[in-house]
């Protein structure tokens, strides 16, 4: 049904939005690389194509006016997320262009600043495009060129935004979200993240399986150590 | 960060992130070690102290002034603590700080953005499950009532972008989860902190940044700069040279540089100064009468002075001139009611042919004066004014300078002698009745150099 497309498109659209939210994070700092930049900008290119296909189906759907109550409430739920969300990536994609442009990443003189991330973000690329694992695979000026793609983007995504304040009318303030306060804590079991209070940097790092599994094999080898020395002994005395 | 009125950067948070920048050099910047937390290493770590001692070395300041900027910069979000990440103080020992990613860098091209907040609350409270406290709660329940209606793209980003910083190896995401808190302990300190960002009240000139970029703008400035291209400028050399002439001649008039006789009234109780430069005195002081002869406008506004050159016009036959420049005067300050009387009358008495009190005025000014008055307001008479100033000016001030009734009033006028203050028997240096700063020498002692700078070492309690 036309609903959950849409719903569907809009998780996949959100998802994307949220990874490239967290790639731009990284812009600039330590972790920033030529493989960071092409992650940004396939994760927006796939965030854009969502983006025009979302629109597409829900401004079909608004535009329908044999539409029920209900049903049509529903739709501007979605509108409005999806707008939200698609002000969300523009920001983002403004603020990439900003750090980009003052972080070149082949400046000598230029040197990025030591944040402390080091690992790669390739997880979180593949997690935005839904596949399993990233190829990477740009050539030398790969940033350079990437700005001014990015720029024209950022215009078509301004023009996308304007065109769909133009053609649907939907006031934000009627929409009643569905979701109350608190809503995200009563939620399937795959939200619970493990680092829970990893704010503090001093906290044990949880239940550390690797560590106890090394002791306890460690211990384990020397006890039957000990018992065949003792073993020996005891037989040869 | 979404929404939000962009502004332009404010000039101290380029400078620091300036700052920041040259401290990344690989040679020449902090030095930065590793931490250790139990299996993860994280790198990028740089003790405050190392912190303070490239701040003095690279900019040649003092102790006090690299802690007090090392300081500045940890309470604008551009390093953070890592042990104790609420209270944002640069310890110059060797506590552990990391520099801010530029995402998060303070600043006002990029406000922080009520949706952004929401979205961090909400996960905090994802990941602390439910147990949001204090100010952070508040703030949530503000906020969902503010933004409900965006309440589902609220939760949803809070969870895809928790989901995404799984796909991160550990270290990376505590560091992430570090730089975000800072961020907005920044940009919404708790109760008791107070804002960094807080800019006081605007002045007018803040028009300037609500302006759209558009063609209706873009031709105002257009139109602007061609009218700036005709208007008549002074050499700055020309100014200068003016401005010199005119603060070496008043200086030794001015109470500030030069002292005022006989004493100076805020400093000695006294109120002599007052009384002898009061606007109707019957001696004026030197000063005053040497004033007279700076410009004819120092001469007409005190009222001694005129009162004198009035006299002194007696004697040359051309009072009339300034009594009807006086006239002119209250017409043009006088009430709106009185100004067709007040007209009539100096019609009447200067300006009729076979007047009083005739003035002479030029047949060009006079015909368009005579115009003027059929329908008479208060500049009617502008420009015969101007036309008698400009003749006293050039003919009857040179002269009442060089006159004898000048040389006697300066020669009359009284010097106060400095009042003495009451001495204590003990005393070694006499104070002055009017101390200027100007004349005093700089004294030895001065005033004791508050020495109390942040916390050297030792007590670090919180």
């Amino acid at each position: 049904m036309a609903r959950e497309e849409c719903k569907a498109l809009l998780d996949a659209l959100n998802k994307a939005t949220a990874c490239y939210h967290h790639l731009v994070l990284t812009v600039g700092g330590s972790a920033d690389s030529q493989n960071l930049r092409e992650e940004l900008q396939k994760t927006r290119q796939k965030a854009q194509e969502l983006a025009v296909a979302t629109r597409t189906q829900l401004t079909a759907a608004l535009r329908d006016r044999g539409l029920g109550a209900e049903e049509r409430a529903e739709f501007e739920r979605l509108w409005v997320a999806f707008s939200g969300c698609l002000d969300l990536l523009e920001a983002d994609m403004r603020r990439a262009l900003a750090l980009g442009t003052a972080f070149p990443l082949h400046a000598p003189r230029r040197p990025l600043v030591r944040t402390g991330v080091a690992g790669d973000s390739a997880g979180v690329a593949a997690r935005a495009l839904s596949v399993r694992s990233l190829r990477h695979e740009a050539e030398g000026n790969f940033d350079v060129d990437d700005l001014r793609q990015l720029e024209r983007e950022i215009l078509q995504v301004s023009e996308m935004i304007q065109e769909m304040e133009m053609k649907v009318n939907v006031p934000r303030w009627t929409v009643q979200a569905r979701q109350t306060a608190g809503a995200e804590l009563l939620s399937s079991a795959s939200v619970r993240v493990s680092s829970v209070g990893a704010v503090s940097v001093q906290e044990r790092t949880g239940p550390c399986d690797p560590n106890k599994a090394l002791a306890a094999t460690v211990f384990s080898a020397v006890l039957l150590a000990a018992v065949a020395l003792a073993v020996c002994v005891a037989k040869l005395s | 960060m979404a929404g939000g009125r962009r502004g332009a950067q404010l000039p101290h948070l380029s400078k620091m992130e300036r700052v920041v920048l040259s401290m990344q050099d690989p040679d020449q910047g902090v030095r930065t070690r590793s931490q250790r937390l139990f299996i993860t290493v994280i790198p990028h770590t740089a003790a405050g102290g190392d912190v303070v001692a490239w701040l003095i070395r690279k900019y040649c300041i003092s102790d006090e002034e690299a802690l007090h900027l090392g300081t500045l910069l940890v309470q604008h979000g551009y390093l953070y603590p890592l042990r104790e990440p609420r209270s944002l103080q640069l310890w110059p020992d060797d506590t552990p700080y990391r520099f801010q990613t530029p995402y998060f860098w303070t600043s006002t091209v990029w406000p922080a953005a009520e949706l952004d907040y929401a979205i961090y609350l909400t996960k905090k409270n994802i990941r602390k499950q439910g147990t949001l406290v204090g100010h952070e709660k508040e703030h949530y329940d503000q906020l969902h009532r503010k933004i409900s209606h965006t309440w589902d793209l609220v939760v949803m980003q809070a969870r895809e972008q928790l989901r995404a910083a799984k796909q991160r190896r550990k270290g990376d995401r505590l560091v992430i989860a570090c730089q975000e808190q800072t961020y907005w302990l920044v940009n919404r300190p708790p109760p008791g902190v107070p804002s960094v960002l807080e800019q006081g009240p605007k002045r007018s000139s803040c028009a300037a940044d609500r302006v759209q970029m558009s063609t209706e703008f873009y031709k105002q400035e257009m139109e602007r700069c061609r009218k700036a291209l005709t208007r008549a400028r002074v050499k700055s050399s020309v100014c200068l040279e003016a401005y010199l002439k005119f603060s070496g001649q008043r200086g030794p008039h001015d109470p500030m540089m030069s002292g005022c006789l006989p004493s100076n009234p805020w400093v000695s109780n006294e109120d002599a100064y007052w009384t002898i430069n009061a606007p109707s005195v019957a001696v004026p002081t030197k000063l005053r009468v040497e004033r007279w002869a700076f410009s004819f406008q120092e001469l007409l506004e005190d009222p001694v002075g005129r009162a004198h050159f009035m006299d002194f016009l007696g004697t040359e036959f051309s009072a009339e001139n300034l009594s009807f420049w006086e006239a002119c005067e209250e017409l043009r300050h006088g009430g709106q009611a009185q100004v067709r009387a007040t007209v009539d009358a100096i019609y009447q008495q200067f300006l009729a042919p076979g007047a009083a009190r005739w003035v002479n005025i030029d047949s060009r000014t006079m015909e368009r004066t005579l115009e003027g008055l059929r329908q008479p307001h208060r500049y009617v008479l502008d420009e015969a004014q101007l036309h008698i100033y400009m003749l006293m000016k050039k003919d009857s001030y040179p002269r009442f300078l060089k006159s004898a009734a000048y040389r006697d009033l300066l020669a009359e006028a009284v010097v106060p002698p400095e009042a003495k203050r009451r001495v204590f028997p003990f005393m070694r240096k006499p104070l002055h009745a009017s101390p200027s700063p100007a004349l005093l020498p700089a004294s030895p002692s001065g005033e004791p150099v508050a020495a109390t700078s942040g916390p050297e070492c030792g007590d670090r309690g919180t």
